[in-house]
């Protein structure tokens, strides 16, 4: 009963925390200065093409129109929500007219998903397995110099640190690609192995800067929970340090560790902008980045959303599930 | 296993993992890489001979929807080869003369009566699409007849007030008429600069597809290259010489090909795109910035710019840059305030200030292309030395070029240019108003403009002037810097100015809906002698109030006397001596009355890397402007050729 009571909270509040984000992210490109029509009329004129007024005139009308943006804003959100909430359709995207959102979605979604999700397990296992180790023998050398090599890792700017990889692996030493160039047909074995090749830069990027942070937090909690009495009774009791560290330290030590796994693997949904910029690697981060700079609202919407049901999505799986793990906690 | 010989484990498999996933890329096929000089038989990331393959920097960047090659829709990409090398155009542009002439079309369009509402339009016989099927007079009809019948293409509502009727005379003959006096139906229908409106649809592929929603995947092309394939990630494009490329326009006309394959890729950012070039794999770079152009003529012998050596950058893009205003709002509807501004420019500094002194100074309204600058600037100048301001005031400084010279001489970095006046004035431009900041004051004193004790300008009422301008912060460099220049310029006179850096989205809104005060702007173009069909949109019938968009005129400036000019220019052809004198007489009247504050043309860098391909056009080699990106670079492209 305290189960159900909670979780129907929750979904409560799930559902009023999507409705109250898709609603902002309705109406704030709307008050934004810069509208979708004057950006494909802006980008034809930039070029110097001889744009007659009249033309300039017809073309804004039927663009207005092709694109919904007719009518009140209460008029569009109203014709917004019930197409969303019926159909889950955010339309045509306003930049790349005709083609629907739903497809520049799928086809970043799984790029993002595959870079994004190998970075975040990769750098978690290996961070938090490091962090472990050195915080669990914080006294020795080796553990100092784990801390000090996250210490200076963790704070080069992500920019920085991708471009030096460019710089050295793509330029110097040319072993990678300058740019995401995956070559074969979608699943053979050479797409996979060029899929891996290109992925290698970005992914070793967004591991480098992520890696210091779950050292060097977990390496903190291993510190403090090692010290905890049920750890000292263990020790005291003759447990092998192996089994100490692993059984007693780490199982506590990850649990925070965890929920920002969680949240984390919520935030993968959106994509990374720098990393997709730098690499011209294929993701959602680039869409929402050129959606903004379009004022392409159905795009904002759509992969905002995205970002915002995943977030809360994962919020609301670790609320329901936290109690498994953690057997402190309790439903209320 | 203790702590130590975990890591250490941890360590090797890492190592492991690199060392596999790095293996792929010993091929030097797949990085395409080279940093030296190409040896025979190495391949390009797509699988193409790399010495017959002309690699093109992807100026638009990655595209979301790379199959989208439906030229009437609003998110198609044009700019990666597409309308490059794949379509084609009735009428195309020479961008040395400025003049058009007749592509898919045998001639210029015939006038049928004398008020010029029913033209012949003649088509080149030959030309076919390239599935095999000829282009003729259907495929023109059915395109004008879509325009007509489509509500939904965003070209109808000018194609129905434009055209009346047309008929297919024969197979390579159309009679077109229209609903009034058009004397300049080629620039309608034709290139003026980067492209226009007419794109003749196959009509064997699209008489049954819906055009509003077609995507045209795989394009048919026109032009003597078809399409190969492209990145889903829209990275890149490559595109195939056609085996039957004679049957083109460009095979007629030049008799020449080009390249066995042109690939369009979007490498990345400027550092990206500067390494790769350096490394050879790319051969054409378009935008790039003066530090870019400094590290790439330092890191490589093979990479060259329009000019060999300073000021490198070609000149003549036909494209203006200045400031703008909304004129129709207080204080800038006020003429001595413009003037005012002009005067309290200093523009040799701007010069330097944005783009290190390498740009064409012009004060008309049109840009300082060769091609204009020889009809319009250089015959003024008497006239411009001679226009005076109410007070009496000559605002003219000839100067410009032979200052600027002496001023590269001092830095030490003149050595490469011009000696005599007439070659350094057709560089640097004509010259453009003085820097007189005394004058500047006066202007404003005459319209109640006071200065407190700092010095600071003051309005009429009192308050402390202030001006923001609007300026690009991700695009057009060079108009980005114009406007932090300008704006030092003007601090430095008392004015409180500062600049708005925004994206290209809002950027535009701005202009259209006239809400700015000041922007780097550059709403001149122009290439050749009939510079009407650019200049047009200032006519004042298009002004619309502050805060709606506008149809043209975005700087919202009334003038009667421009207006008067304008409809009798409209009459006009564009081969009738009349044009040039009427439009000197536009451009002077504009000049007076400050309807913007005119600065430079454009400069573009533009590098080539000449280890796999020559016969660039370039300073020395001036068969075409270095326009990459535009229709007519199908004929640059025959001319390019590999290197032996």
């Amino acid at each position: 009963m305290q189960f159900a009571k909670f979780l129907l909270f929750r979904l409560l509040t799930y559902v009023l925390v999507v409705w109250i984000s898709i609603t902002i992210i309705f109406f704030v490109p709307r008050f934004v200065p810069g509208s979708p029509v004057e950006a494909v009329l802006g980008r034809l004129m930039s070029q110097g093409t001889t744009m007659d007024p009249k033309l300039v005139q017809s073309m804004r009308e039927t663009l207005t129109q092709l694109f919904g943006l007719e009518g009140t804003l209460w008029e569009q959100y109203s014709s917004f929500l019930t197409r969303v909430l019926l159909t889950w359709d955010f339309g045509p995207s306003l930049a790349n007219y005709p083609t629907p959102v739903s497809v520049l979605i799928a086809r970043a979604l799984p790029w993002s998903l595959g870079l994004m999700l190998t970075a975040l397990l990769i750098s978690w296992t290996l961070g938090n397995f490091i962090g472990l180790l050195a915080g669990y023998h914080n006294k020795s050398t080796t553990s100092k110099a784990i801390e000090t090599a996250a210490m200076i890792v963790y704070p080069i700017p992500y920019y920085i640190l991708a471009l030096l990889l460019v710089i050295l692996f793509a330029y110097i030493w040319p072993i990678f690609p300058f740019v995401f160039q995956v070559s074969g047909e979608p699943g053979s074995w050479q797409w996979m192995k060029s899929v891996a090749y290109n992925s290698f830069l970005p992914l070793m990027s967004i591991v480098m800067v992520s890696l210091g942070w779950w050292i060097i937090s977990m390496k903190a909690m291993a510190i403090d929970t090692k010290e905890e009495d049920f750890v000292q009774y263990a020790r005291y009791r003759g447990v092998e340090d192996n089994k100490v560290m692993v059984g007693y330290v780490a199982r506590t030590a990850i649990l925070p560790q965890i929920t920002v796994l969680a949240l984390s693997i919520g935030g993968v949904f959106g994509g990374s902008l720098i990393t997709e910029i730098l690499f011209g690697y294929p993701g959602v981060g680039t869409l929402i980045y050129r959606a903004i700079l379009g004022s392409d609202y159905n795009l904002i919407l759509g992969t905002v959303s995205l970002s915002i049901v995943a977030v809360a999505t994962a919020t609301l799986i670790l609320d329901i599930v936290y109690p498994f793990i953690d057997p402190r906690i309790r439903y209320k | 296993m203790n702590y130590r010989q975990w890591l250490i484990a941890v360590l090797v498999v890492f190592s492991l993992v690199v060392s596999a996933c790095a293996a792929p890329a010993a091929p030097a096929t797949e990085s395409g890489d080279g940093s030296s000089a190409a040896p025979a038989g190495e391949m390009t990331f797509v699988g193409t001979p790399r010495n017959e393959t002309l690699i093109l920097d992807n100026l638009n960047g990655s595209l979301e929807r790379p199959e989208n090659f439906n030229p009437y829709t609003p998110g198609v990409e044009m700019g990666r080869g597409y309308h490059e090398i794949c379509l084609d155009n009735l009428w195309d542009i020479d961008t040395v003369t400025g003049d058009q002439f007749p592509a898919l079309a045998a001639e210029m369009p015939t006038p049928l009566n004398d008020d010029y509402t029913s033209f012949e339009i003649k088509l080149r016989e030959g030309i076919y699409w390239d599935d095999g099927v000829e282009f003729t007079s259907d495929d023109v009809i059915f395109t004008l007849q879509t325009w007509m019948d489509t509500e939904t293409l965003a070209i109808h509502g000018w194609a129905v007030d434009y055209i009346a009727g047309f008929e297919a005379v024969d197979k390579y003959t159309v009679r077109l008429d229209t609903t009034r006096s058009q004397p300049r139906l080629s620039k309608d229908l034709g290139v003026t600069i980067w492209d226009n409106r007419f794109y003749p649809m196959a009509k064997h592929i699209w008489e049954s597809q819906d055009p509003t929603t077609f995507e045209y995947f795989p394009p048919v092309c026109i032009g003597q290259y078809k399409f190969s394939k492209t990145d889903p990630n829209g990275n890149w494009t490559l595109w195939e010489l056609r085996d039957d490329w004679e049957r083109t326009s460009v095979g007629q006309i030049t008799e020449k090909s080009g390249p066995k394959y042109i690939l369009w890729n979007f490498v990345g950012t400027e550092e990206k795109r500067i390494l790769a070039m350096i490394a050879n794999d790319v051969d054409i770079l378009q935008d790039i910035t003066p530090e870019s152009m400094e590290v790439l003529t330092q890191r490589s012998d093979v990479v060259r710019a329009w000019h060999a050596g300073f000021p490198y950058a070609d000149f003549d893009d036909p494209c203006e840059r200045g400031i703008s205003f909304n004129n129709s709002e207080f204080p800038y509807d006020q003429w001595q305030v413009r003037w005012a501004l002009a005067l309290a420019t200093d523009i040799k500094n701007v010069s330097l200030g944005t783009f290190a002194g390498m740009l064409r100074v012009s004060p008309l309204g049109v840009p300082p292309v060769a091609a204009v600058q020889n009809v319009y600037h250089k015959p003024l100048v008497e006239r411009l030395q001679a226009m005076t301001l109410p007070d009496g005031y000559a605002p003219f400084d000839p100067n410009f070029a032979l200052d600027m010279a002496k001023i590269f001489q001092e830095q030490g970095v003149g050595g490469d240019l011009p000696t005599t006046d007439a070659e350094l004035i057709d560089l640097f431009g004509v010259g453009w108003w003085k820097y007189d900041t005394e004058q500047a004051a006066k202007l404003l004193e005459d319209v109640g403009f006071t200065r407190n004790a700092d010095g600071k300008w003051l309005l009429p009422d009192g308050t402390p002037w202030s001006i923001s301008i609007n300026a690009p912060s991700d695009f057009e460099v060079q108009s980005g810097r114009l406007a932090y220049a300008v704006a030092d310029s003007w601090s430095k006179f008392g004015i409180d100015a500062s600049v708005k850096p925004m994206t290209a989205n809002t950027f535009w809104t701005e202009q259209a809906t006239g809400q700015f005060e000041a922007g780097s702007y550059w709403p001149g173009c122009a290439i050749g002698a009939d510079i009407y069909p650019n200049l047009s949109g200032w006519h004042q019938k298009f002004i619309v109030p502050t805060g709606e968009p506008a149809p043209g005129n975005v700087n919202r400036h009334a003038s009667d006397k421009i207006a008067a000019i304008m409809d009798e220019l409209e009459k006009v052809t564009s081969d009738d001596p009349r044009n040039v004198e009427l439009s000197s007489d536009l451009l002077m009247q504009m000049a007076q009355e400050m309807h913007w504050i005119p600065m430079f043309g454009t400069s573009k860098f533009v590098p080539v890397n000449e280890t796999y391909f020559t016969n660039y056009p370039t300073a020395d080699n001036y068969y075409e402007g270095p326009w990459w990106w535009w229709s007519n670079f199908k004929f640059i492209a025959a001319n390019i050729q590999p290197k032996q």
